[in-house]
């Protein structure tokens, strides 16, 4: 029947859900309280099917939407009386949410009687009452020292007013509660708008067609992704990365691997990531969502075309999942605090980078991970004031992957999320904080040299305006960069340190954790670049000179790495093919 | 036209003309009340040319002698896309930007975000102005306006005295918080008149006084690196129409869907940035002043442009991209809000991997064009569908030459209709169908962002293919009328003949309406009543009364976009300015966002004045005679699958309040109007034709 579905009828509600989605966002990131949402755009909307299968979710965050369909599945398990009006706030990662930090809002949207669709918001907090200002606690050992008020689906509203316990109990446990509220105030908007647009759509064309369409979208979505499938040759892909050590891994860190069957006679590939270390006593651990959600990112990413993100095209990824397993589903009570970034952003590397091994023009190297300084949650109390603050800020990005057409972006934010966040406006960050940026500024020589060039590194220097400021980090890939790939060599390693403003001394601080950064102090963050993709010395000169006039590559590294001599602001073509020609040979 | 005739010496004229990419349109008017419209080749090389030809046809269409409309005219306003177009090519002043130290890579950072997360090809673009020529300063202020770091007047003289040598033709500064305290900024000026004189610079405070380092720097970079050359283009004009003995007034076209003198333009030629599609709207205003929403979509061969119009104010946004949203280059400064998506005429019908039937984004564009123009297209547009199902006469089309209706057939069975098994006309009615659900879905997208819900808006088609697929958007969109301009054909001209003069001017000032400062809110309105008034006694005889409207960029605490608030009249200390401001706050947010925070405070980011200069409006005469419509031929034509015996009319034989029932053909000079078997079309009296459902 799905064959019959008129096909300009099935465009039309394609493209109807899309637009709802993407209302949702626009409403969201203009209503807004916490810059983490209104800056960084850290949230995502989208409309899940009577069953719970992610429908639409245009511009959404892929860790954050692609394990959306679960979060549906807990509503309808744990309520069955389910009307109008409702809303449900739903955080808790031991089901079906990322971590604690992403709190959802589900509204179930009936149409005469029925509940056929879900409008879900997910948005990072910028406090969500864990027991340090953070709202990634990689160090907490456990559930209970994480501290998180965790809402396993609780209903926050019914007949459309908000169910004031809820509330309250929000408005006591999490820092500055009238942000959180605000934040509470748009999810709840978003997904009003798409009710009533849905409502909308179902006055148009009609229950039954909403529900064909359904089938019919999936089904057109699992024959495109077959046939990109189909395309690929048939191959055993196998990846590894590691994790640097952080407290709770053990010294070697976290070593993670994933088998990758690509089939293209059957359409589909399937992903095991069953062979991994067990839950750690830290809060890197992995959700169903975010280990799901990494996964089918990197398919996403390694994948030359571009395909739809609903669940149809998932039908064709099997991905393989283990309880207790770090990077699969979390036994309680070990902590998932990190579960949205460090091992999943190393899942979306693996994933992504295993499909270069099948050919060039075929997946990307890896990309920059980590919460550098410039990415940090900040927190204390504003003296020019007296307001209390807590909130993530985006200052800097790191170095995105090279793919085999395009160089990495530098405005990447870390392999879940790709680019698609925002970054802060210095000048907006100063009015809020009471911080002083002195810089914000691209470091040569850090994006991994290739045929196409690693992302670069940002560098951020900040001090403190008042007496201090709480800085919570957790910086990744010192000692395992991201990696470049077919011949690509790896981006630069990230460093950061804190220097005394009348000595210039520097200091360490630790890897992971908190720092109070105190007047007369600034801090120096540089994030890592990304990985380059394919042998530099095939670089385009052009592209080589031109990465040296505008300050991305220095002279020295035009030679070393690319074999590229430049004299006088010029190529010297005679010595640059001598050079890469004797390169080659060795 | 029975008679030619010409118009008394005594005529005064007033002329509006718009230069786009292929064809300079021109409406003209005379103290009579009557109008004229014309269009001829864009002339590049001298602007002047095509102009003075487009001026010429229209006044010839109409009797007048074009000459004297010239000489005659009390006013030209001049709408370019030159500006647009050389910065989206690149083809500006070489400029450097000074800016502060440590931020050297604001412009190539923009303030992040993508589209498509898993896109491998999309490459990274470069900044407005490269890192070679940007130069950072050592200095520095906070974000109260206290120096933090002095102005190094030393390496500044020292960069700037190494410009010459680098052939630089502009300078652009952008300092961080320059918006709070400007003294930094300012010295550079001074030292560019001293070190550079004749050098044009441009200083961020002034381009655009917003917050966001990004916006502001590139707002200056842009206005810089467009002054050598704007400066050239309009100079020229200017001189070649003064030696035509032109001694009116030369009115420019701007992004905020208004008119400025064409000094102002040259001080300020960012605001000549998005101008081309920022008139449309205005000629929605005023077709239908009462009406809550009218939604305006001008739809020409690649391109369909959307906007706004709400109970006759035109929206507004700070978010427009010049290029492709986050790639392209953002300057916050407020232009007319209009989204533009890849359809029209020429969007290309293809079937994608899983068998689905897409439409767009890709355009025959005029080489080769639609299968139907004969020129080696092969691939089905939207224009061939319309010609498959018999919407475009092919003996008379605009072009100027015959349609290739077997072509277009053939263009569509061999790539839609084969492949999907329909036979030629389902095809074609699905290619309609999808393209005219992009475009409703455009339309609902546009509306929807700005929380506006289309459904019964007024929707006003024009450009050279909106008016064939009008009605069908209109039933898409559930509204029950659709209006088709007399000028739909040119109507970017049209709205450029209407803008009135229109400026405004800012004045960054935090404050808080539960701890209001009275005395700094008093002055800033105080300086902004003064500019308001300068600026107006300049147009003093050239406009009317001007309308002078103060409003607010407010937002809750926490909240990172502001929201312009517009107020009933200039925020008075005495009578309690911060309880009105936060009212007004409220119901906005509520209009906007679908839910507001009654108990709090609101803080104020921005305040701001609007002058608008209305410009007097030359009464249309009674038209006299009564025309019959002609009907120059009977077709069968298919709408909705079904084939209808349908007259078709000529458009210049129709009188005021002349009704046509559908199913019906209106062929005009620059643009055909379908009318559908469910709906009628009327004409007003200024030639308007307004199609409504017929069970409406």
């Amino acid at each position: 029947m799905t064959r019959e579905f008129d096909p300009v009828k099935l465009s039309v509600l394609a493209n109807a859900f899309d637009g709802i989605v993407r209302e949702m966002t626009s409403g969201l990131l203009r209503s807004a309280r916490s810059s983490v949402i209104n800056t960084a755009r850290d949230f995502s909307c989208a409309v899940l099917t009577a069953d719970n299968q992610l429908l639409a979710a245009a511009e959404g965050v892929p860790v954050h939407v692609f394990g959306a369909g679960p979060l549906g599945e807990d509503m309808v398990e744990l309520h069955d009386d389910i009307r109008e009006g409702d809303a449900f706030l739903h955080n808790d990662p031991y089901m079906g949410n990322s971590h604690a930090a992403d709190h959802v809002i589900l509204v179930p949207i009936f149409i005469q009687g029925r509940h056929l669709f879900t409008a879900v918001t997910k948005a990072h907090q910028a406090d969500c009452g864990n027991s340090l200002p953070t709202t990634f606690f990689a160090t907490a050992r456990d559930v209970y020292e994480e501290g998180a008020l965790i809402f396993p689906c609780v209903r926050v509203q019914r007949d459309y007013k908000d169910i004031d316990d809820i509330i309250r109990m929000c408005r006591s446990r999490i820092r500055v509660p009238d942000q959180w509220y605000g934040d509470y105030l748009a999810s709840v908007g978003a997904s009003r708008i798409a009710e009533r647009r849905i409502h909308e759509l179902a006055e148009k064309f009609g229950v039954d067609d909403l529900v064909d369409f359904v089938d019919a979208w999936f089904d057109y979505s699992e024959r495109l992704t077959a046939s990109a499938i189909e395309t690929l040759p048939e191959y055993v892909l196998h990846g590894t990365s590691a994790h640097d050590p952080f407290p709770g891994t053990g010294p070697d860190g976290v070593h993670l691997q994933a088998t990758l069957e690509v089939k293209p006679k059957q359409g589909k590939i399937v992903i095991d990531l069953r062979d991994n270390p067990d839950n750690l006593p830290n809060g890197l651990n992995l959700t169903k969502a975010t280990a799901t959600g990494a996964a089918l990112a990197g398919i996403l990413s390694g994948i030359p075309e571009n395909l739809p993100s609903n669940a149809g095209t998932f039908r064709r990824v099997e991905v393989l999942l283990r309880d207790g397993c770090a990077v699969g589903v979390p036994k309680h009570p070990y902590s998932c605090s990190s579960g949205t970034t460090n091992l999943a952003d190393r899942v979306v590397n693996i994933v992504q980078a295993a499909f270069s091994q099948i050919d060039d023009g075929y997946g990307t190297a890896e990309g920059a991970a980590g919460q550098a300084p410039a990415k940090s949650v900040i927190s204390g109390i504003d003296e020019r004031n007296g307001n209390p603050y807590v909130n993530q800020i985006l200052v800097g990005g790191v170095g995105g992957p090279a793919t085999p057409y395009v160089d990495g972006w530098p405005t990447y934010q870390r392999p879940v999320c790709g680019a698609l966040l925002y970054h802060d406006s210095v000048e907006v960050d100063e009015q809020r904080y009471p911080i002083l940026i002195h810089e914000r500024t691209l470091v040569a020589d850090t994006g991994g040299a290739g045929r196409q060039r690693g992302g670069l590194a940002t560098r951020v220097t900040m001090e403190p305006r008042g007496e201090s400021v709480t800085l919570t980090y957790g910086i990744e890939g010192k000692l395992n960069p991201p990696k470049g790939v077919r011949g690509g060599h790896d981006g630069a390693v990230p460093s950061t340190w804190v220097e005394d403003l009348a000595t210039g001394e520097r200091r360490e601080i630790p890897v992971v954790g908190r720092y109070d950064l105190q007047s007369g102090e600034k801090v120096v963050s540089i994030t890592p670049g990304g990985g380059g993709y394919g042998n530099p010395l095939e670089r385009d000169v052009l592209a080589v000179l031109d990465d040296y006039r505008e300050s991305r590559v220095s002279l020295e590294a035009a030679a070393a790495d690319y074999g590229v001599v430049i004299a006088d602001g010029k190529v010297d073509e005679e010595a640059t093919a001598k050079a890469r020609q004797e390169r080659l040979a060795s | 036209m029975s008679e030619v005739q010409t118009k008394p010496s005594e005529a005064r004229y007033r002329i509006a003309v718009d230069t786009g990419g292929t064809f300079t349109d021109v409406v003209l008017d005379s103290t009579t009340g009557d109008m004229a419209v014309g269009k001829a080749l864009t002339t590049y090389d001298r602007v002047f040319t095509g102009f003075e030809a487009s001026v010429r046809r229209a006044a010839e269409s109409v009797g007048w002698d074009g000459d004297e409309v010239l000489r005659n005219a009390d006013v030209i306003v001049y709408g370019t896309t030159h500006a647009t177009n050389a910065v989206l090519t690149g083809k500006v002043a070489k400029t450097a930007l000074l800016t502060t130290d440590g931020f050297a890579d604001t412009l190539l950072l923009r303030e992040g975000g993508r589209r498509d997360a898993f896109d491998s090809k999309a490459a990274y673009p470069p900044p407005y102005i490269p890192r070679q020529l940007t130069f950072e300063i050592n200095e520095r202020m906070s974000a109260e306006g206290d120096v933090l770091v002095p102005l190094d007047e030393e390496q500044v003289r020292e960069i700037l005295g190494s410009f010459k040598e680098q052939g630089i033709e502009a300078v652009a500064v952008s300092f961080l918080w320059s918006i709070i305290n400007d003294v930094h900024e300012r010295r550079i000026a001074e030292l560019i008149k001293e070190i550079l004189p004749g050098v044009p610079y441009t200083l961020s405070n002034e381009a655009n006084p917003t917050i966001r380092e990004y916006r502001r720097s590139s707002a200056a970079s842009i206005d810089a690196s467009l002054k050598p050359l704007m400066a050239d283009h309009l100079g020229k004009l200017r001189a070649d129409l003064q030696e035509f003995g032109f001694a009116g007034d030369l009115l420019v076209v701007t992004s905020e869907g208004a008119v400025l003198d064409v000094a102002d333009v040259l001080d300020r030629p960012v605001l000549l940035l998005n101008s081309g599609p920022s008139m449309a709207p205005l000629v929605g205003a005023a077709a239908a002043p009462d009406r809550d929403t009218v939604v305006v979509c001008d739809m020409g061969g690649t391109t369909f442009d959307v906007s706004l119009v709400e109970e006759g104010v035109v929206r507004h946004t700070r978010e427009a991209w010049l290029g492709e949203p986050f790639v392209g280059h953002l300057t916050g400064l407020s232009s007319v809000a209009v989204s533009s998506i890849g359809a029209g005429g020429g969007s290309i019908a293809w079937i994608d991997g899983g068998g689905l039937l897409r439409v767009g984004p890709q355009s025959a564009r005029s080489t080769p064009g639609p299968a139907a123009y004969g020129r080696g297209g092969e691939e089905p547009t939207v224009t061939d569908a319309c010609v498959a199902l018999g919407y475009l006469d092919t003996e008379g089309f605009e072009g100027g030459f015959t349609l290739d209706r077997e072509a277009a057939v053939r263009a569509i069975d061999t790539r839609i209709a084969g492949p999907l098994k329909m036979d030629t006309l389902q095809a074609a009615q699905a290619i309609l169908d999808v393209s005219a659900n992009h475009m409703a879905t455009a339309i609902r997208q546009a509306a929807l962002e700005q929380g506006v819900d289309p459904r019964g808006a007024l929707i006003v088609a024009g450009g050279g293919a909106g008016a064939m697929v009008a009605a069908a958007i209109g039933v898409l969109l559930e509204a029950d009328t659709v209006l088709i301009p007399a000028t739909a054909g040119v109507l970017a001209a049209y709205g450029a003949h209407r803008a009135p003069i229109a400026t405004e001017f800012l004045s960054p000032l935090h404050n808080d309406t539960r701890s209001f400062d009275a005395g700094s809110a008093t002055r800033a309105v105080g300086d902004l009543t003064s500019k308001a008034n300068v600026f107006a006694e300049r147009f003093n005889g050239v406009g009317e009364a001007p309308n002078v409207t103060y409003f607010v960029d407010a937002r809750y605490p926490g909240q990172a976009w502001d929201l312009r608030v517009y107020l009933d009249a200039a925020p008075d200390t005495a009578v309690d300015a911060a309880g009105i401001i936060e009212r007004a706050f409220h119901e906005e947010h509520d209009r906007r966002n679908g839910t507001h925070d009654p108990d709090s405070r609101v803080e104020i980011i921005t305040w701001g004045v609007r002058v608008e200069i209305p410009r007097p409006e030359h009464a249309k005469e009674e038209a006299g005679v009564s025309r019959t419509g002609e009907v120059h031929r009977t077709d069968s034509i298919v709408f909705g699958g079904e084939s209808f015996s349908t007259q078709r009319y000529r458009g210049v034989t129709l009188a005021p309040r002349d009704k046509i029932v559908g199913p019906a053909v209106i062929d005009q000079p620059t643009t055909t109007i379908v009318v559908p078997p469910e709906w009628n079309a009327t004409l007003d009296e200024r030639s308007n034709i307004y199609l409504t459902r017929k069970e409406a």
